[in-house]
């Protein structure tokens, strides 16, 4: 008999679900209770088990589509039951350590309940459910990696070590390991989507030659939060007029200023960055150039000027890109600004930045400072109107009086869109900035 | 996170031997465990049947069935339940038949609410068990009351009121052990903390050091113990139990164990806690296997044994629910009845206009 298999509502009032991974194909013979596919919404990612045994004949929906409650997931030839090899249900002993449907299993299981496997699997790997995705998203065995936690746990950075090792790459550090002397670890890097690209996927450069008939090349589902990015970024440069403007300001009096502050942070338990200045500049900029807080809201053709400054920082992470914002940073001092960076830019490396903590904000700062490079050309996040880039500090010759002389020079980049923001604008704008980062003692005027 | 502080009630210890003599003989110490595993089954098929679409919703007990059960077997026959979301199981328990359990989760038209209730929030009067409501806390003065209205009548029995730990912050726990503390009724306050409240942790829930302390300030008795020891469990609920029936007044009981799964089938925690405490507990301080490692050191279980016990129940289990889903839900015209008894004209209007476009 042919059955048609629906999505269902797999929390309270689910409307849709992203289809994350196939876990059967067209032909495969299914057990009932045998997990099929893994579905992506609002509230949970699940996996779904067969409500009945047979063949599949048809399966609808690629990977990283969405599709409605209620329509057909796949077809099954329930006439087509396979005897089992596996023993029936009989033989589980549901006890805790083996995963329970609500976790789910990690790979297709000839088997309902989950409850035998660990008992009669060859190994039990020890790894976190989050360690074990992350394993699976990388294309890694889990059970075929050495762990190196708490009685042979598993960890993410084991995880991460094996993929590096499988794709031939050294195991470079995470650009999230600061290395420029200018930069504290807790500065966020930055977000060039180039070089976000390189995020989950192993980079090309990095697979080795073919051994006997490998394949020439990997295959991984652009989905999550990659594709989310992705079309994130494509939108921006769609629909703004990007328009990159470069400077150059001296930093040594900030360096300076930075040195003598630091120590005093520190005994109030906070890293001070450069970021905190960044955005203070930026707030003081924005008093004379209010339309570079806005966005477009090409709807209703209206430009939206914001009055409040919620600055979103871009921060790297082992999954991608992600853009905490630090909200209303007019009412927060340098410190509180710094801790709330601090803090943000750990959750989202660990993955529990809430949803609130990630939207809102109305400009963003991007720095790829302790990276390398001179400077780049961020893409504005979209439908904000400008993005400024912040850049290595490095010892430079300049001219100061007809001598040359070396002072702490960086590059400032700023992104605009063209169809709002003028060229001047933009100048006079970067020119406010650059004006307080060299002399920040300025700041102090307008303290309230 | 919380840990217990003092291991006075501690019978069963997480590695599975006794700190002292075993309280129960080797017959119940058996059916505690079957009792047990049967909940645990349970939950993991309803999970999947969720998941399959064939029922719409479910709070699973996992990593909390030693409190549950534990708990249940405290009770004498007459006592009253007042359950929150994780005491479903105590209408089998006590005596409802599998069959009546299925079908409320299916909200077919043999379900005793007449699938007006979501699943899970079954009511069982022939076991005292009183309909759960999802607001939380409710409960509690509701279970007050009942057993100060026991007390005024006369009735020999104690009333259970259950909560989570989220509940612990409610107004309605407040109102309910004051007038605990100065009315003392036959009653027993028993939370079960899996130190997550959906999303919530525990420190977000209070900034006491765990539930029961809090009873001292309400002037009860509060005694927390290992949710997941299910000896413990026991003995502290039937003290309680003892000390409520004796006019000795109230006591709130804190289990304390974790919600090794989701808080339900429309949740997944692994978008807001470290999955690595949950591996913790349930490698560590997992409730049946701790009780399977003293069954086994008893020789009262062998994995033969517990294998038949499952397939059986998987067989029983299958039954209940193609009957269940083959009973169909229950007639439209229902909808109007047990809002008054007798339905007013209006509501007679309503039922006929319902059946005309059917």
């Amino acid at each position: 008999m042919r059955f048609e298999f629906k999505l269902p509502d797999i929390g309270e009032g689910v409307v849709e679900g992203e289809i994350v991974q196939w876990l059967v194909a067209e032909g495969d013979a299914v057990q009932e209770d045998q997990p099929l596919v893994e579905v992506m919404t609002d509230k949970a990612t699940v996996e779904i088990p067969a409500p009945q045994s047979g063949t599949i004949i048809e399966t609808q929906g690629e990977i990283g589509e969405t599709v409605a409650v209620g329509s057909v997931l796949l077809v099954i030839d329930t006439d087509a039951v396979s005897t089992p090899d596996q023993p029936p249900a009989a033989a589980m002993a549901p006890t805790v350590e083996a995963e329970g449907p609500v976790q789910p299993v990690e790979a297709p299981q000839p088997h309902p309940l989950a409850g035998a496997q660990a008992l009669a699997g060859p190994r039990k790997v020890l790894a976190a459910p989050a360690t074990r995705r992350l394993a699976r998203e990388l294309g890694i065995d889990v059970a075929a990696v050495a762990g190196t936690g708490a009685r042979g746990r598993v960890t993410q950075a084991d995880v991460v070590a094996a993929s590096c090792r499988e794709c031939g790459a050294a195991a470079t550090p995470r650009r999230g390991d600061a290395r420029a002397v200018d930069a504290p670890p807790a500065q966020p890097v930055a977000a060039k989507p180039e070089e976000s690209l390189a995020g989950s996927p192993p980079p090309a450069a990095g697979i080795p030659m073919p051994v006997d008939g490998a394949p020439l090349e990997q295959r991984t589902p652009f989905v999550g939060l990659r594709k989310r990015i992705a079309m994130k970024m494509a939108e921006s440069t769609r629909t703004a007029a990007h328009f990159t403007y470069v400077d150059e300001v001296d930093m040594s009096e900030l360096v300076a200023l930075r040195m003598r502050l630091k120590a005093a942070a520190e005994a109030r338990d906070a890293k001070l960055s450069y970021l905190p200045f960044v955005v203070k500049a930026l707030e003081r900029a924005f008093a004379l150039f209010p339309t570079m807080n806005s966005t477009l809201d090409e709807a209703r053709n209206e430009l939206v000027v914001k009055r409040s400054y919620h600055i979103g920082i871009a921060v790297d992470t082992a999954k991608g890109l992600f853009v905490p914002v630090v909200k209303g940073v007019e009412r927060k001092s340098l410190l509180q600004i710094a801790a709330e960076i601090a803090q943000l830019a750990q959750l989202c490396r660990e993955g529990k930045a809430t949803r609130e903590q990630l939207t809102g904000s109305t400009f963003t700062i991007t720095s790829v400072g302790n990276i390398g490079g001179m400077f780049a050309t961020p893409i504005i996040n979209f439908p904000e109107v400008a993005i400024l880039g912040i850049n290595r500090i490095h010892d430079r010759p300049v001219v100061r009086d007809g001598e040359i002389v070396i002072r702490k020079m960086m590059y400032l980049a700023l992104s605009f869109d063209h169809r709002i923001i003028d060229g001047a604008v933009g100048a006079g704008f970067c020119n406010e900035i650059k004006r307080y980062l060299e002399s920040p003692g300025l700041l102090m005027l307008d303290m309230a | 996170m919380l840990e217990l502080d003092n291991d006075a009630t501690t019978i069963l210890r997480p590695d599975g031997t006794l700190a002292g003599e075993c309280p129960v003989d080797d017959a119940e110490l058996l059916s505690l465990y079957r009792d047990m595993l049967k909940l645990r089954t349970i939950d993991n098929r309803m999970v999947t049947l969720q998941r399959q679409g064939r029922i719409g919703f479910y709070g699973p007990a996992t990593g909390h069935e030693a409190a549950v059960v534990g708990a249940c077997r405290a009770l004498e026959e007459r006592d009253w339940i007042f359950p929150a979301l994780r005491e479903s199981a105590m209408t089998w328990l006590r005596g409802m038949p599998l069959q009546s359990f299925v079908d409320q989760l299916f909200g077919n038209r043999r379900d005793a609410a007449h699938g007006r209730q979501m699943p899970c929030h079954h009511t069982f009067r022939e076991g005292n068990y009183v309909s759960l409501s999802a607001v939380i806390g409710t409960q509690l003065p509701q279970a007050v009351g009942a057993a100060l209205a026991a007390r005024a009548r006369g009735d020999d029995v104690v009333v259970v009121g259950f909560l989570g730990d989220g509940a612990s912050s409610s107004g309605d726990f407040h109102a309910a052990a004051n007038f605990a503390g100065v009315f003392r009724p036959p009653l027993v306050l028993f939370c079960q903390n899996n130190q997550w409240a959906i999303s919530v942790p525990f420190e977000r829930q209070t900034a006491s050091d765990g539930v029961a302390v809090k009873a001292s300030a309400y002037g009860i008795d509060g005694v927390r113990v290992d949710g997941n020891d299910i000896l413990g469990v026991l003995g502290a609920t039937r003290a309680a139990l003892g000390r409520a029936r004796s006019g000795a007044g109230p006591t709130l009981i804190e289990a304390l164990t974790y919600r090794v799964g989701p808080h339900t089938t429309s949740d997944d925690p692994r978008r807001y806690r470290d999955e690595t405490v949950t591996e913790q507990w349930k490698e560590e301080r997992d409730p049946l296997r701790r009780l399977e490692v003293l069954l086994e050191a008893k020789e009262l279980l062998r994995e033969a044994d517990r294998s038949t016990w499952v397939g059986e129940l998987e067989g029983e289990l299958r039954e209940c629910i193609a009957s269940a889903e083959a009973a169909g839900p229950p007639a439209l015209s229902s909808m109007v009845d047990d809002v008054y008894a007798e339905p007013t004209a209006l509501l007679e209007k309503q039922r006929k206009m319902l059946l005309e476009r059917g």
